[in-house]
């Protein structure tokens, strides 16, 4: 008597986004069956690894092995993101670090030409975070959404205190949105609410709040995994949109990962393959290793 | 079912004020208005009352001035609550006592001496049991050691501790299922519950529609009354059994119904959308009534 293992099927699914245009679609999210399980149903689009850069040259507390794979081209944005599409990355992630009024306060013009030379150098979609201030946030995601009109960028954080202006002007010049909450599901429920009444919801990306091992792994994973079930499970429309697991800066400004090479790589790593988990569909890391780990992971190579 | 008015306590900035002032007016009309409303019992809720466990004797006589209407004592301080339940000139409620060590040591003997009623959470001291087994145990324990001193279960009020469904959406259901087992697992027990602990932390003008659904689901698992605000006059209007329709919708989601929300009059759907947030078949936003 052959033993067949029962599946589960359900009948949620995961919207679909499409960052950047063109040939240089890609795809996230719309899978109807639980984090990687295969074996249940087709997953579309496998999770997708970006790599993490700035747009302007590292600040000197990065550590020299954090810098390595990229040597000389992390002092221009456009030669640092061209590196890391050649070494895979399915999208780059550009922080714009030096926007923050408490460092360089660059200017929303400035950071947005930067972003569009970027944009216009690679042949992979950019997603581009603020540095989480409220108030510059909006200046400057709104004019890069003009500058980049089209293009389809993954735009954030949209938080819960900022999420009118940055949405309208993400619908307005073809953008999707990153709509980030603090690490609470009731209220990452309510932005994606309050976002739909104007803003298409299979334009936006969930991003929990997301630490490495130390600093709140635990609270991410089981948020994750709690509102993906709830979307694929349960059918909440609210919670159906695909995840980020924005890692890279946040493992690697760690202690743990300051302490030697290869206890950095481990430390960004491990929570990634945690949230991959969990149900990230999106992972933005820092370590050209950690994305070949989780690409094998995923071809079934390991 | 009963209802305790919940309005006079410390961390109103009116009563804490009459209280520092020793102004009887606020604190008179509030009991006025709580009787008017239709309580059954008022809570004189004085909190930790650390620094001055006198306050309450002030607070019951000034009470007692302008209403017959028994009073519960709420505080976690034993020498306060002894000087409030002395005082009582009808039967109190000693709100409350709980497993906690130090309460089953301080609180369960005032009851005795007292012979009042006693509310009996199921806190133990490491807080609240997230499941209905452990809340079970824990009031299994701390009623039996209760009975031993004399105190009946027809004496006992026991609270099952709600938390908000903006925090912890979980325990809302699991609070339901424990109650329903209540009676059988303590024959003849009373029971009560902080109501508008439910709706902590949802924004105010959404709080009364979470505390009214609430109790209706309540009741209907055995809940004999609860610590709410009776001047929420539709609360106390479905209370009487005057909102039929609406206990019905209630009911309605609570049986599993697949309801057309369509077929709903606005207010009806309003209460179905509640019910089905806090059944937990919907995830809970502070938006839930909006989708």
């Amino acid at each position: 008597m052959d033993y067949k293992a029962p599946v589960e099927t359900y009948t949620g699914r995961v919207a679909e986004v499409v960052i950047g245009k063109g040939s240089k679609a890609v795809k996230v999210g719309g899978e109807s069956v639980l984090p990687l399980h295969t074996f249940e149903g087709t997953i579309p689009n496998m999770p997708k690894i970006a790599l993490q850069t700035l747009d302007a040259a590292p600040p000197a507390s990065w550590t020299q092995w954090v810098l390595e794979p990229y040597g000389d081209a992390v002092k221009d944005p456009v030669a640092w993101a061209k590196k890391a599409a050649e070494y895979g990355a399915d999208l780059v992630a550009i922080t714009l670090d030096s926007t923050d009024p408490a460092g360089a306060n660059v200017s929303a013009d400035t950071a947005a030409a930067v972003v569009r030379k970027v944009n216009d150098a690679v042949n992979v979609p950019l997603i581009v975070y603020g540095t989480g201030d409220e108030k510059k946030d909006v200046e400057v995601l709104v004019r890069v959404a003009e500058v980049c009109t089209g293009e389809a960028l993954l735009l954030g954080p949209a938080l819960k205190e900022n999420y009118e202006p940055i949405g309208q002007a993400a619908l307005a010049h073809g953008h999707n949105l990153i709509a980030q909450t603090p690490l609470d599901i009731n209220l990452l429920k309510e932005l994606n609410i309050k976002l739909s009444k104007f803003f298409p919801p299979n334009r936006i990306v969930i991003d929990p709040l997301s630490s490495p091992l130390g600093y709140g792994l635990e609270y991410s994973f089981s948020l994750m995994e709690r509102t993906k079930q709830t979307g694929i499970i349960f059918k909440d429309a609210m919670t159906q949109m695909p995840i980020i697991a924005n890692l890279a800066l946040e493992t690697c400004k760690t202690k743990e990962a300051k302490a030697n090479r290869k206890q950095g790589i481990l430390w960004e790593l491990m929570a990634a393959v945690s949230l991959l988990l969990a149900g990230a569909n999106i992972i933005v890391v820092q370590y050209p290793d950690t994305l070949k780990v989780l690409k094998d992971l995923m071809a079934g190579k390991i | 079912m009963k209802i305790i008015g919940e309005n006079i306590h410390i961390i109103s900035r009116t009563v804490n004020d009459a209280v520092k002032e020793r102004n009887p007016r606020p604190i008179q009309e509030l009991a006025l208005a709580q009787a008017k409303a239709g309580a059954d019992y008022i809570d004189v809720n004085v909190g930790p009352a650390r620094k001055n466990p006198e306050n309450v004797s002030w607070l019951v006589d000034v009470i007692q001035q302008v209403t017959d209407l028994p009073l519960s004592i709420d505080t976690m301080n034993p020498v306060a609550m002894e000087n409030g339940l002395k005082l009582c000139k009808k039967r109190p409620l000693l709100n409350s006592a709980s497993g906690r060590t130090d309460s089953k040591a301080n609180m369960l003997p005032l009851a005795v001496k007292y012979k009042c009623d006693v509310v009996i959470s199921v806190l133990v001291d490491t807080g609240c049991p997230p499941d209905v087994e452990g809340r079970s145990e824990s009031i299994m324990n701390t009623v039996a050691l209760a009975n031993e001193q004399g105190i009946p279960n027809e004496d006992i009020w026991v609270d099952p501790i709600i938390l908000p469904v903006s925090g912890d959406q979980v325990q809302v259901g699991v609070c339901l299922e424990f109650v329903k087992i209540l009676q059988d697992l303590l024959p003849g027990v009373k029971s009560t519950v902080g109501l508008s602990n439910v709706s902590n932390g949802t924004p105010e003008h959404l709080r009364p529609i979470l505390n009214r659904t609430y109790m209706v689901m309540l009741e209907r698992c055995g809940m004999y009354s609860a610590i709410a605000d009776p001047l929420d006059s539709e609360l106390m209007a479905i209370n009487r059994g005057e909102r039929p329709n609406i206990v019905k919708v209630i009911h309605r989601v609570m049986d599993g119904e697949d309801i057309d929300l369509n077929s709903l009059t606005p207010e009806e759907r309003n209460y179905a959308k509640t019910a089905r947030v806090l059944k937990g078949d919907i995830l809970y936003s502070h938006a839930w009534l909006e989708v």
